[in-house]
């Protein structure tokens, strides 16, 4: 037994899934068929998608589940030769029990480059007679078309208000937690939607004290943004360049987030700035173009540095 | 293996460097405890001593020392708890005793009516508080600045670091060039704790040394050129400007990027970073499309563009600064090598990517940490344990 929620709460039935009915309707149907086909499992991060795929799997084979399953991550297995080498090796021998294929779970399969994907499709075909495909992403736009177009595709919802509350009163009931309305609110927006979030946010306050307080919850999401942005914005405005710059650096080595996560941030940051409405949209359209410089260049440091200097100039008032 | 900043940690008043004013006032304070304040605030730095210092007070007075420090959780209910009976008891062993509370300024949101509390005990302890923190002047502590004296610590300057980098060099016999101890005297601004972890990471790479060796001689030329660019006015011979500099475009770009602020302000700044950036777009268009010629646009950004991103030209001695980005990902991947190693694990065990791990670390940490159980079953090790529980 696991002592981590995401773990101990993954649902394991169809009937646990949460936010997806309509989806999980048919996915049990073509379970119960004891065959399916190739699958696309499409949305946002925490939805449910890797649990589907491992219910999937359960109620194919049973007690023999984990013989006939192999799970890979794409966007940690660098590289597709290593995915074509362990799709290789897990396909070659018979599946067990009285299901003919096993099954192969590619998570977050959008972290292909097209080039990769183009080989995936080869290893799809070849080894179609014995393995089916799961495959996951957040957007299944970033997968190309023609494995698009051999899957099923099934696209995940974000979860509502009244799915995240359903898991959260399971588990305040099993952890004898005690967690009101207000906490609950602020603890559905600090979670985005995201479920695995939510019960990691959940579990890290309930390491302090078992009664769920909104303050409480706050504090640990507080804990979790991306900090300090705001000071260096609120050094490139006051003008001092080199401190903004420092701090910027800073900030991203020792909580490792991406350019692009930073720019996010800043982005949202911009309507806390004290600064002119006019000047609030001119930020906005340097940082839109300061994030499509990152996607075309190479080093997402100096974009940033770049749009810096422009906040300079915004607080000096001349742009 | 124990840090150095614990191994070499200064004991006594003797082997406190630097802060020698500041211990003649504690010294002070002590004396006269009971007469006007209870307790003294230390305020300053990272680095500067304070925890040191006031565990070398405690030593110097042969008196036990109470710790209550930022890891545990300080709410009114929790002081009372532990601090409380702390100072209504008698040390066993030592003639006095001392109350340290260790970084007050991170008594948080959550540590309901802490404040307050403490401020209740100060009044009546029996025994000398000691009290730190970085910056004392929120306006949430102004009834504690009136409560104690304060005591500011400086900064330690740059010969002492210098002394001190260079002595445990010795003792843990690694060789340090001279410019390398003032690179990490000048990156730690007086943060000694900081100068002694940089080298001790420093110290675990041994060809390290050889690389930045091997930099030094590229720096006379790459001046030169830096010079030419920053200070005068722009003219078609500056388009080679960097062909007698043996440095590809990514160093270029570090050079240039480190040192732009040193010269243009404002405008001037803007309009330079902005030619940096284009620069960087060029150079992943000729990643992505193996399309060399643009190779010819980054040159002339880099050298006529910025050149000519100045207003006047810039008389005067500017001293250019070497990248150091590169060194800082550097020590910073060292030091976060047990945060990928648990992420790793981490990830395998509840089936996400490791990058999502890392993402989404700041919460997966405090989940980690508080429940040993989850430690166990991740099999973390005992160092992979140490870092979790490193206050950074």
């Amino acid at each position: 037994m696991t002592a981590i929620w995401t773990e101990k709460y993954r649902p394991s039935k169809f009937s646990e899934l949460v936010g997806q009915d309509n989806i999980v309707k048919r996915v049990e149907a073509l379970t119960g068929s004891m065959n399916i086909p190739h699958m696309l499992i499409a949305g946002p991060a925490g939805t449910g998608k890797s649990s589907m795929a491992v219910i999937i799997v359960k109620e194919l084979y049973k007690e023999n589940w984990k013989d006939n399953y192999l799970e890979l991550n794409a966007s940690d297995e660098r590289g597709i030769n290593v995915v074509r080498e362990k799709v290789k090796n897990f396909a070659r021998t018979k599946s067990l029990g009285n299901v003919p294929f096993k099954i192969i779970f590619l998570d977050e399969a959008d972290a292909l480059t097209p080039e990769a994907q183009q080989a995936l499709r080869r290893t799809m075909e070849n080894y179609s007679a014995t393995c089916r495909f799961i495959l996951s992403c957040n957007y299944s736009s970033k997968v190309i078309d023609p494995i698009q177009s051999r899957c099923a595709i099934f696209k995940f919802k974000l979860l509502e208000k009244k799915d995240i509350e359903k898991v959260i009163a399971r588990i305040s009931e099993k952890e004898k937690l005690t967690i009101g309305p207000e906490a609950i609110e602020i603890l559905y927006e600090g979670c985005e939607g995201d479920c695995r979030r939510c019960i990691n946010i959940l579990q890290s306050t309930s390491s302090i004290s078992p009664s769920i307080t909104p303050e409480l919850i706050s504090t640990i999401i507080s804990n979790t943004k991306p900090k300090d942005i705001k000071v260096v914005l609120d050094y490139a405005i006051s003008g001092d360049f080199q401190k903004a710059k420092e701090k910027l650096l800073d900030i991203m080595l020792k909580e490792s987030i991406s350019g692009q996560d930073v720019i996010k941030a800043i982005q949202k940051e911009i309507w806390n700035l004290p600064v002119e409405p006019t000047i609030k949209v001119k930020l906005t359209e340097k940082t839109g173009e300061a994030e499509f410089r990152i996607v075309e260049g190479s080093d997402p440091f100096i974009q940033l540095q770049a749009l810096l200097a422009s906040f300079v100039l915004a607080g000096l008032g001349k742009e | 293996m124990s840090t150095w900043t614990e191994k070499y940690r200064p004991k006594t008043f003797d082997e406190i460097k630097g802060q020698d004013e500041a211990i003649f006032k504690i010294k002070l304070f002590l004396k006269n405890f009971g007469k006007k304040k209870r307790a003294i605030i230390l305020y300053g730095p990272p680095g500067a001593g304070k925890t040191s210092l006031a565990h070398a007070t405690a030593r110097e007075n042969n008196s036990e020392i109470f710790e209550l420090n930022a890891s545990d959780l300080r709410n009114k209910q929790k002081l009372n708890e532990i601090l409380r009976p702390a100072i209504e008891q008698k040390s066993l062993e030592k003639e006095n005793k001392i109350i340290l509370v260790d970084e007050v300024d991170g008594i948080s949101e959550y540590d309901y009516g802490g404040l307050s509390e403490l401020l209740r005990i100060i009044e009546t302890t029996p025994y000398p508080m000691i009290i730190t923190a970085n910056d004392i002047w929120s306006k949430k502590f102004s009834a504690l600045r009136k409560k104690c004296e304060l005591l500011p610590l400086n900064e330690i300057n740059h010969e002492i670091v210098t002394k001190v980098v260079k002595d445990i060099s010795q003792k843990e016999n690694i060789s340090i060039t001279d410019d390398l101890t003032t690179e990490l005297i000048i990156k730690s601004k007086g943060d000694l704790r900081a100068a002694i972890n940089d080298l001790q990471t420093l110290s675990k790479l041994k060809d390290f040394f050889a690389i930045i060796l091997d930099e030094r001689n590229k720096e006379t030329d790459i001046f030169n050129a830096l010079r030419k660019v920053f200070k005068e006015k722009p003219t078609n011979e500056l388009l080679g400007v960097f062909d007698s500099v043996n440095m590809s475009t990514d160093d270029l770009i570090l050079w240039l990027e480190e040192n732009i602020p040193a010269e243009y302000k404002g405008e001037e700044l803007a309009k330079a970073y902005n030619l940096l950036s284009k620069t960087d777009v060029f150079r992943g268009r000729v990643y992505k499309q193996q399309y060399w010629r643009f190779l010819v646009y980054e040159n002339i950004f880099l050298s006529y563009g910025i050149a000519a991103s100045k207003k006047i030209a810039k008389p005067g001695f500017t001293a250019y600064q070497k990248p150091s980005r590169i060194l800082q990902i550097w020590l910073n991947n060292q030091k976060t090598i047990y945060k990928k190693s648990i992420c790793e694990k981490y990830a395998q065990h509840v089936h996400i990517s490791q990058k999502k791990a890392m993402y989404d670390f700041p919460i997966i940490k405090q989940v980690i940490k508080s429940n040993p159980l989850i430690q166990k079953e991740l099999k973390l090790e005992e160092e992979e344990i140490a870092y979790l529980n490193y206050k950074v």
